[in-house]
């Protein structure tokens, strides 16, 4: 500033040219940086987020075993029927997967362990608790199978049980996601009939 | 210089003034991320991004007898009971309903009771598609807070642009003085449902 009011000449203009220079060096990079920040920062909530969602279905043929999650997936059974207390117009299904433990870390691997059944319009059904219905016998839940201690090598059987509505029964398919697998999971064909 | 200077300070008062202004005026973050309400009247099936909602009963009662770790209890309000039944629906996936609100007339907000400890028919509701669920709510309110009331229902207690049932509870039956015309002197939350009118 002192420069510019007490020495006006060709080295003040110099001064001033340069000073443009930066300026608009400036403006120009703050339009880069800006969009820079705003993605850094979103970056870790849109990945946590990706990560905690099942969006993305692989479609399993039934008979079909996929690796997912360190192990391979296989759809063993798909019953259902009345049993237990249940409510009108609605019917008691139990899944069961048999799975081929390939990492056993399941700590790590099967973390957010989810089963889950989709029908033909995309809604999903969480595990519930019927009264007079339980799991056969050797058949676990995958937070159980978690903390079982499994060895590689091993076929656990992975199961739950499900209350769906009586329109949706006929379209309902089998699925899994996993802590580790996500935003992907998997998604089995109903066995034939 | 002088002017430039003197510039440069108009610019910086005008930046903060507005900035003020903009700090006085603008609605707070919160209200600006507020849930985004549904409007209905009760016995109407509202739908909330995530469930299905219908009030089909408001109860009255001066007590509430509840079974608690095997113990009978009765637990006594300076106000009124109100019990609130609704069905439930998920829409698009098995989630959970846990918040309910009673707002009266001049914007009061009671919160749905804690007394009761643990239940199973009070919230958290699990509710799943296609599968309609019973879900009672209570609360404790003041008598004069009833006339004009309507119900808040959502799926979790701070669910910032999340949806939110609001019920009007016009359908309510008040009398003149905007008390309740029946009052039961007990409500047993063990006894099978139907209790008490409207």
């Amino acid at each position: 500033m002192s420069a510019v009011s007490t020495a006006p000449g060709p080295i003040a203009s110099e001064d001033r040219q340069a000073e443009q220079k930066w300026r608009r060096r400036s403006l120009v990079a703050l339009a880069i940086l800006l969009p820079l920040t705003l993605a850094e920062t979103s970056y870790d909530s849109l990945r946590e987020w990706l990560h905690g969602e099942d969006l993305i279905a692989r479609d399993v043929d039934f008979g079909q075993s996929v690796p997912f999650g360190g192990s391979d997936w296989k759809l063993a059974d798909l019953r259902g029927g009345k049993a237990g207390r249940l409510p009108d117009h609605a019917f008691a299904v139990i899944a069961t997967f048999s799975v081929k433990i390939g990492d056993p870390d399941l700590q790590k691997q099967w973390l957010g362990c989810k089963l889950m059944l989709t029908d033909a319009a995309g809604r999903r059904w969480l595990p519930d608790v019927i009264a007079g219905v339980s799991l056969p016998a050797g058949v676990t839940n995958c937070t159980s199978a978690i903390f079982s201690g499994v060895k590689k090598g091993d076929t656990v059987t992975i199961g739950d049980i499900f209350i769906v509505p009586e329109d949706a029964v006929k379209t309902i398919r089998p699925a899994v996601g996993l802590g580790s697998e996500r935003p992907w999971y998997l998604r089995f064909q109903r066995p034939p009939k | 210089m002088r002017i430039r200077i003197l510039g440069n300070l108009v610019i910086l008062g005008a930046t903060v003034v507005l900035s003020y202004g903009m700090q006085v005026s603008k609605p707070h973050y919160a209200d600006l991320t507020a849930p985004i309400p549904a409007d209905g009247a009760m016995h109407d099936t509202i739908r909330a991004r995530s469930f299905d909602v219908r009030l089909d009963k408001v109860v009255f009662a001066r007590a509430l007898k509840a079974n608690q770790f095997g113990r009978q209890k009765l637990l006594t309000t300076s106000g009124l009971w109100a019990v609130v039944t609704t069905s439930l629906t998920a829409t698009a996936a098995s989630t959970t309903v846990a918040d309910g609100t009673w707002q009266g007339p001049t914007g009061l907000r009671y919160h749905q009771t804690e007394r009761l400890g643990y239940r199973q028919d009070m919230p958290p509701h699990g509710v799943d598609p296609g599968l309609e669920k019973r879900g009672l709510f209570v609360f404790e309110i003041p008598p004069d807070q009833i006339r004009g009331a309507s119900l808040l229902i959502a799926a979790r207690q701070f669910g910032p642009l999340d949806a939110q049932a609001r019920i009007s509870l016009d359908g309510v039956p008040t009398s003149a003085d905007g008390r309740p015309p029946d009052v039961l002197p007990e409500y047993d939350l063990d006894a099978p449902p139907p209790q008490g009118k409207s």
